[in-house]
């Protein structure tokens, strides 16, 4: 008997395409780099197993200073950027200040990470903005001071850049996870019980908020602890953080290096795994803690403090993204800039012009890469949506807290950690520095961005319409694409912007699978950033930023013209 | 004492009904008749001090011979009850009661005014129950505990029954307005059913005419 797949049975390929992309990946990086972590690598003749990478790592001259900056910006920048997000929300939501934020939301989040930390480093560096501001005039200084403020041996700018790049984030993904909780109601009984709208923020909704975004806090926190781009920016240097300095070994021209490299970035994924373990840990100390303080009935409280603190963190986030913007800009038009001078003495289009015939090939391979996987992204994204509407629909319980995991899974495992491990596999068959390892490489991590940002729109959907749509015309693949996909055009246009952002974002990805032959404007801006020339950086990083802008805006315009007669689809 | 003098809710400019005035004693349950979207849980918010931005008030809210209107909503000790039950959904019945209870009691003495407040309301052993698997009228019970439970000088109901079955309802109707009768505190329900209203003072906010219905 021959099986013909029908169209609803074809769709039971998506998850397995989609989660084979995933998991190939990282389980092969993951066994390849630990391979190498304990001292096998067949290529470079090191064919038996032996700690001595290990003792190696922790007998490394700095290594124990790179441990600090790590777990201080990393899990400092977590619990920060936790702790303010929860501030805004209990002092500031829904009143007047938070429109601030949520209006600035979308662009502070479109801003990338790299282009964000080379602005704050033109900000607060010794010879930044913030110094000339205040030079001669209050510090005296008329050379900048030899002071170590961006590359600090703690990490503290470094964390200070990941907080105000996460509080974005994780405030979007607690709007999410709020959606399905009554806050007006709860808010509403509890002022009625006689507490202040702070305390029934405290005792009652955040600790319903905190399980719907702890897989976004792990995310950062795996992510923070193994940031490469911007900790090569503005993080410490002599020492660098664990990862960049695994990253460094990653590329030393002595192949020996990379076992040591394969023990670091081992060595950072347990870090991530046992500050989860720890997260973990203190949720169950502080819902401990909650249980008796929300019982007793206390309701004393003063609002003063919060109040002021969160509206002096929305005003600098918001002040210092801006800031950051601007001084990009005034350096990329300057033609002399002496310190310390609060605004350039003369002025120049030379750079615009140098810098865009330079970028013109790294901003090629980034828009083809970024829209091919993108592309690809949401494409299998809306067939593994549509195949659990369909197995819903068949009854079928499809599992969602594993499918939740799944997906996160490739922003809760450091990239350092298994991305090498992938290349060296990929070059014992010759495949890495392909374009088509590359797209891969990047839809890893486009995919579950776009995931969470289709997904619960996507879900929401009017099943009706198809319904009536199909009584109407009767075939399921038009009704699809002429109702269901032009219903959803704004988000899926949005899905797609959100996975190229996420694309043109990727620096270790792009290195590692291009194995150095696709430039693209991240790895130029990155390269450049730490001692280049200013004007010229400012340059590079404006067109990093301003390249998923373009699409941001087209994703919002586009919409809007198709269906400019059209008011219900306005909104 | 509960008084509404002369009160009116303005927005864009625009009364949404006649200046309103109403006495109500303790232990009197009085009622507000309404269609829906004529103002009348716009009034409750009022009175309890969770009035949205975008309208304003005129008149004056006395409680016990005092304004309530300079204190926010936390300060004025008004109990509300909704047509949905808000039970906090990760909290045990227990808990969610405890929240209520003022922080002056002691340990002991808390967990006896919810047993205590459970077994009167026919809820014996409830304490440790989750309030997913409470049935509707259980839940509505639950929370009236819980609004009287902080000891409010006043109670608001604002269509307390219109999701409850009729049967259902005549239970939980008698089960509200003994035990705010008992508690001998005024209280003021809303509603767009003459059925649900207690016997005492009615107004129609349409026509704003006290009626004696029955």
């Amino acid at each position: 008997m021959r099986i013909r797949l029908t169209l609803p049975n074809r769709l039971s390929l998506f998850p397995i395409v989609t989660s084979t992309c995933f998991l190939s990946a990282i389980l092969i990086g993951l066994f390849s780099t630990w391979t190498q972590a304990f001292g096998y690598m067949p290529s470079i003749g090191s064919n038996h197993f032996s700690l001595e990478p290990w003792t190696r790592l922790f007998t490394h001259p700095g290594f124990v200073n790179s441990l600090k900056a790590t777990l201080v910006s990393g899990i400092g920048a977590t619990l920060l950027s936790l702790s303010i997000t929860f501030l805004l929300f209990a002092v500031s939501y829904q009143t007047r200040f938070w429109r601030i934020l949520d209006q600035t939301l979308a662009p502070l989040l479109a801003i990338p990470h790299a282009a964000f930390a080379i602005g704050f480093m033109f900000l607060v560096s010794p010879s930044g903005w913030i110094m000339r501001l205040f030079s001669p005039g209050v510090t005296g200084f008329d050379i900048p001071p030899d002071w170590n403020i961006t590359g600090d041996a703690w990490g503290i700018s470094l964390m200070l850049v990941l907080v105000l790049k996460e509080v974005p984030f994780l405030v979007l993904m607690s709007l999410g996870g709020l959606g399905r909780l009554d806050v007006r109601g709860s808010l509403a009984v509890g002022r009625s019980l006689g507490y202040h709208r702070v305390l029934v923020w405290v005792k009652i909704i955040l600790p319903q908020l905190y399980p719907r975004i702890r897989l976004s806090l792990f995310a950062i926190l795996a992510y923070s602890l193994s940031v490469v781009d911007i900790a090569q920016i503005i993080g410490p240097t002599v020492p660098p953080t664990l990862a960049v300095q695994v990253f460094r070994w990653f590329n030393d021209p002595d192949l020996v290096s990379r076992l040591l490299g394969a023990s670091g970035a081992t060595l950072i994924l347990l870090l991530v795994v046992i500050a989860i373990a720890i997260l973990y840990l203190l949720e169950l100390i502080v819902q401990c803690f909650l249980k008796r303080q929300v019982t007793s009935g206390n309701r004393h409280f003063c609002v003063l403090f919060p109040n002021l603190l969160s509206k002096l963190f929305i005003i600098a986030m918001v002040g210092i993204s801006l800031t950051a913007i601007t001084v990009l800009l005034i350096w990329s038009f300057t033609w002399r800039w002496r310190f310390p001078d609060l605004f350039p003495g003369s002025w120049s289009l030379r750079f615009w012009s140098k810098g865009l015939m330079q970028v013109q090939d790294p901003i090629w391979n980034t828009v083809k890469t970024g829209i091919t996987a993108s592309l690809l992204g949401v494409f299998l994204v809306i067939g593994c949506l549509e195949n659990e509407l369909r197995l819903k629909r068949a009854g079928i319980h499809t599992n969602t807290p594993t499918m939740l995991w799944l997906t996160y899974l490739p922003l809760l495992i450091p990239q350092i950690a298994f991305l090498f491990g992938v290349q060296v596999t990929l070059a014992a068959f010759r495949l890495d520095g392909h374009w088509p390892s590359l797209v891969w490489s990047h839809l890893l991590f486009v995919i579950p961005y776009v995931f969470l940002s289709l997904g619960p729109i996507y879900r929401s959907y009017d099943q009706r319409m198809t319904d009536v749509a199909l009584t109407l015309c009767g075939s399921p693949w038009r009704v699809f694409y002429r109702i269901k996909l032009l219903i959803l055009l704004k988000p899926i246009l949005f899905a797609f912007a959100i996975g190229f952002s996420v694309s043109v974002a990727q620096y270790l990805p792009t290195l590692f699978m291009g194995a150095g032959r696709f430039d693209t404007i991240t790895t130029e801006a990155v390269n450049l950033a730490s001692g280049s020339d200013r004007r010229i950086v400012a340059v590079y990083a404006l067109c990093q930023l301003l390249t998923p802008l373009l699409i941001f805006l087209s994703a919002l315009l586009i919409p809007r013209f198709v269906f400019r007669n059209r008011r219900e689809m306005q909104g | 004492m509960l008084k509404l003098q002369a009160v009116q809710i303005i927005q864009n400019g625009e009364p949404l009904f006649h200046p309103l005035s109403i006495d109500i004693k303790a232990g009197e349950i009085a009622s507000i008749m309404g269609t829906s979207g004529c103002g009348k849980s716009t009034l409750l918010s009022a009175i309890s001090g969770n009035l949205a931005d975008v309208f304003s008030l005129e008149g004056d809210i006395q409680l016990n011979d005092q304004s309530v209107l300079p204190l926010p909503m936390e300060k004025r000790r008004i109990g509300i009850l909704f047509q949905d039950d808000l039970l906090f959904p990760h909290m045990s019945i227990a808990e969610n009661l405890a929240f209520a209870l003022p922080q002056a009691l002691p340990k002991s003495e808390r967990q006896e005014k919810i047993v205590e407040a459970l077994k009167q309301a026919g809820l014996p052993g409830f304490e440790k129950r989750d309030p997913g698997t409470l049935s509707g009228g259980q839940r509505a019970r639950v929370s009236l505990l819980r609004s009287l439970l902080a000891e409010p000088r006043a109670l608001l109901l604002d269509e307390p029954f219109s999701k409850l079955d009729q049967e259902l309802k005549d239970q939980i109707r008698t089960f509200v307005f003994d035990t705010v009768r008992r508690m001998n505190i005024p209280a003021l329900l809303v509603s767009h059913d003459i059925r649900d209203c207690p016997e005492g003072q009615v107004i129609n906010l349409a026509n704003q005419e006290g009626q004696d219905v029955r």
